[in-house]
């Protein structure tokens, strides 16, 4: 700790000598901004962010708030897989039945990894970057449980929705203590450019877009469940 | 000692030979030259088109470059603010003011971990430091988890380009690589089949070994936060297992706020892979009970960064984000890969950062390894203007040669002074350039061009034409004009 100290203040100084002759001054900004609000509207965001997702070979469905939890059984059923964790706060709910349901109360890894998929909460969507933002709370569950399954499912709201990374730090009064941006599932292209997709994280990922029955925009709510 | 490569490489720039000498071999290495320009085409091509897709790509780029310069003109300030938050939220900084310390840090913390074995994300900053070497000098096995590191590593080679370290070598190097060092003879070249092989050899170790070691992409000071950006899940995994991680972070690597990645995210993942964000971002301040690592380490190392901070024009250095579009983009870089740079540091920005990260003391050919043409400077998401500190650089080193005892005799710089003398007044000019007229008159063909000098401007000639004088200067002429036409 001692040589550690040391470089510190070593640091510190050669730092501030170098520094020395500059004016704080304010910080410069750029003439011209960059862009920070979204130009869509509610259904072409969304539209976006279901397009992005496909192009990462995400499987996105719609469906409305009094609809979720049909949804969630049909998407379950229809991956063919049996044993899902849920995060410790996942709405009851969302626990659809007929599956074997592993809450997560501190699971050890080799139970997380014995469990076939996992269905969580997100925290915001990125429709411009088609990017999915966990902060990890409560319903979107520890880091490790988004990572070792292979199969997730993610719930959106179509209220979580924004078109720009900007517009997604404007919703971030604090900064999180943990996040992580999911766009597209894993992949390498490290052997001659050629793009593989899941090396290490989740290979499947599905996102049900949640819209709200009473939305201000109607036009959210998808034909083929209306 | 390295049967993949068809050359040896030395990436120290204290010993490695200069640029020209360790280029020439590669140059004739064309299977080496295939693969580099085939992955650099590659990316370039799909970062032109998501570049191009974004209206307000120039004000990101400035606003990139304005926040990293804030960044740098208060650096003591923001580390110290990034030491008390990361500290308060668990996490615990130390200070490293060279490679040596940086790597006994990190040793005596695996020490106190009573760490046999320790899984890495792809870092250049360990590469650097040389850091494994010094862990297996330890007892301490490090295991590379990028699937680029770990074809570095089994296949004994070392890594050519910032974000993908293996693209010069191809699928049927990388079978052989696996084959042997993973027991696999049945390997298919398929890269989806090698990459599942290395999916398969590390996933065990991802469960298995206790401890992590990264680099960081941004180290944020008002939240103590880090962030680590990345495309295999590799990262995920190493930040989220283990009991204790290690992060090892550049001083440049500071940002002042957290917002600040709202710019930096933008135009990185584009810059890098061509992608519009990369595939997974990590962003984690200290410890979370029950989440991730229990035990966290900042290792802030200097290692000649501070002193890259004095010069105004050099200062600019320290912005880059480690996208690596200045290598993707460089005629020369895209010629050699990056071996023959002598650095972990190849291309555009190695040519820059490894003189001055070794005091300008080494690596002295390397401002040199470029034709100036600015490729570098338009694509750098934090504008550095390369070509700028180049020449500023080769200026230094000048200034440098001139103040050895000895050189007043050489040749160069005879010619020089006497340029210099000669350039003072029209008179002498006008007198040097008759002077030069009648020389090279028995050299000049038909065709008003000199193809062959003797002497010291065969240098010149060896690989190039030059124009022979013309009969008249222009002073000549406008004196003649002004007699002519009163």
């Amino acid at each position: 700790v001692s040589v550690s100290v040391s470089a510190r203040k070593a640091i510190l100084d050669r730092i501030r000598a170098a520094t020395a002759g500059y004016s704080a001054g304010p910080p410069v900004r750029s003439a011209q901004p960059y862009i920070r609000q979204g130009r869509l509207d509610s259904r072409a965001r969304l539209n976006l962010m279901i397009e992005r997702l496909r192009e990462y070979n995400a499987e996105v469905v719609e469906c409305i708030a009094t609809d979720l939890r049909a949804c969630i059984a049909d998407t379950l059923l229809r991956s063919g897989r049996r044993i899902f964790l849920a995060p410790r706060d996942l709405p009851a709910e969302w626990h659809a039945s007929g599956f074997d349901w592993k809450i997560d109360t501190g699971l050890s890894h080799s139970e997380i990894e014995a469990c076939d998929g996992v269905v969580t909460a997100c925290f915001a969507g990125i429709a411009d970057s088609g990017t999915i933002v966990l902060h990890h709370s409560g319903s979107e569950g520890r880091r490790v449980l988004t990572l070792l399954p292979d199969w997730h499912l993610l719930i959106l709201c179509a209220s979580q929705v924004v078109e720009t990374l900007p517009e997604y730090f404007d919703r971030c009064p604090q900064p999180p203590g943990l996040a992580t941006y999911i766009s597209g599932p894993s992949a390498t292209a490290d052997i001659e450019m050629t793009r593989i997709k899941g090396v290490h994280g989740p290979r499947f990922l599905n996102v049900i877009l949640v819209h709200d029955q009473q939305g201000d925009d109607p036009s959210d709510a998808p034909a083929n469940h209306a | 000692m390295n049967g993949e490569t068809a050359h040896s490489v030395d990436l120290d720039p204290r010993t490695a030979p200069p640029f020209p000498e360790a280029a020439l071999p590669i140059l004739r290495n064309t299977q080496l030259r295939k693969n580099v320009a085939h992955a650099t085409d590659v990316i370039q091509t799909k970062r032109a088109h998501l570049v191009g897709e974004k209206m307000d790509w120039q004000q990101l780029r400035s606003a990139a470059a304005a926040i990293k310069d804030m960044a740098l003109a208060s650096l003591d300030q923001y580390l110290a603010e990034f030491e008390a938050r990361c500290t308060a939220s668990g996490g615990q900084v130390h200070w490293a003011a060279d490679a040596a310390q940086a790597r006994r840090i990190i040793v005596d913390i695996l020490r106190a971990d009573q760490a046999s074995e320790v899984i890495k994300i792809k870092t250049m900053t360990s590469a650097e430091i040389e850091l494994n070497p010094a862990l297996e000098a330890a007892g301490i096995h490090a295991i590379e988890t990028d699937l680029a590191e770990l074809i570095l590593q089994l296949g004994n080679d070392q890594p050519s380009h910032i974000v993908a370290p293996a693209l010069h070598v191809n699928r049927s190097q990388v079978r052989e690589i696996f084959a042997r060092s993973m027991g696999r003879a049945d390997l298919s070249d398929d890269p989806e089949a090698l990459t599942g092989a290395a999916r398969a050899y590390l996933r065990e170790k991802f469960l298995r070994v206790d401890a992590a070691i990264s680099g960081a992409n941004f180290l944020v000071a008002d939240s103590g936060a880090v962030a680590i950006v990345e495309s295999e899940g590799n990262g995920r995994m190493c930040l989220t297992l283990p009991r204790t991680l290690i992060a090892l972070a550049g001083i440049e690597k500071i940002i002042p706020r957290f917002r600040d990645l709202e710019v930096l995210l933008q135009v990185l993942a584009r810059s890098a892979t061509g992608e519009r964000m990369n595939p997974y971002t990590s962003v984690w301040s200290g410890v979370t009970p029950g989440d991730g690592p229990q035990a966290f380490h900042v290792v802030l190392l200097d290692n000649g960064r501070s002193s890259i901070l004095a010069r105004p024009t050099e200062r600019q250095t320290l912005r880059c984000i480690r996208c690596a579009a200045c290598q993707n983009a460089c005629p020369v870089y895209r010629q050699t890969g990056g071996h023959a740079y002598g650095s972990v540091y190849g291309g555009p920005i190695g040519a820059i950062l490894t003189p001055q990260l070794m005091h300008m003391e080494h690596a002295q050919s390397l401002p040199y390894a470029s034709s100036l043409c600015a490729a570098c400077y338009e694509v750098c998401p934090v504008k550095i203007n390369i070509p700028e500190v180049l020449i500023d650089l080769r200026a230094q080193l000048v200034d440098q040669e001139r103040r050895q005892t000895g050189r007043a005799f050489d040749v160069m710089y005879i010619g020089m002074r006497a340029a210099n003398w000669i350039f003072c007044t029209g008179k002498r000019l006008r007198w040097a350039q008759r002077i030069g007229r009648l020389a090279l008159w028995p050299f000049t063909r038909e065709d008003g061009w000199i193809h062959a000098l003797p002497g010291l401007g065969a240098r010149w000639t060896m690989t190039r034409d030059l124009r022979g004088m013309p009969q008249q200067s222009f002073r000549d002429w406008w004196a003649i004009r002004a007699r002519e036409k009163p």
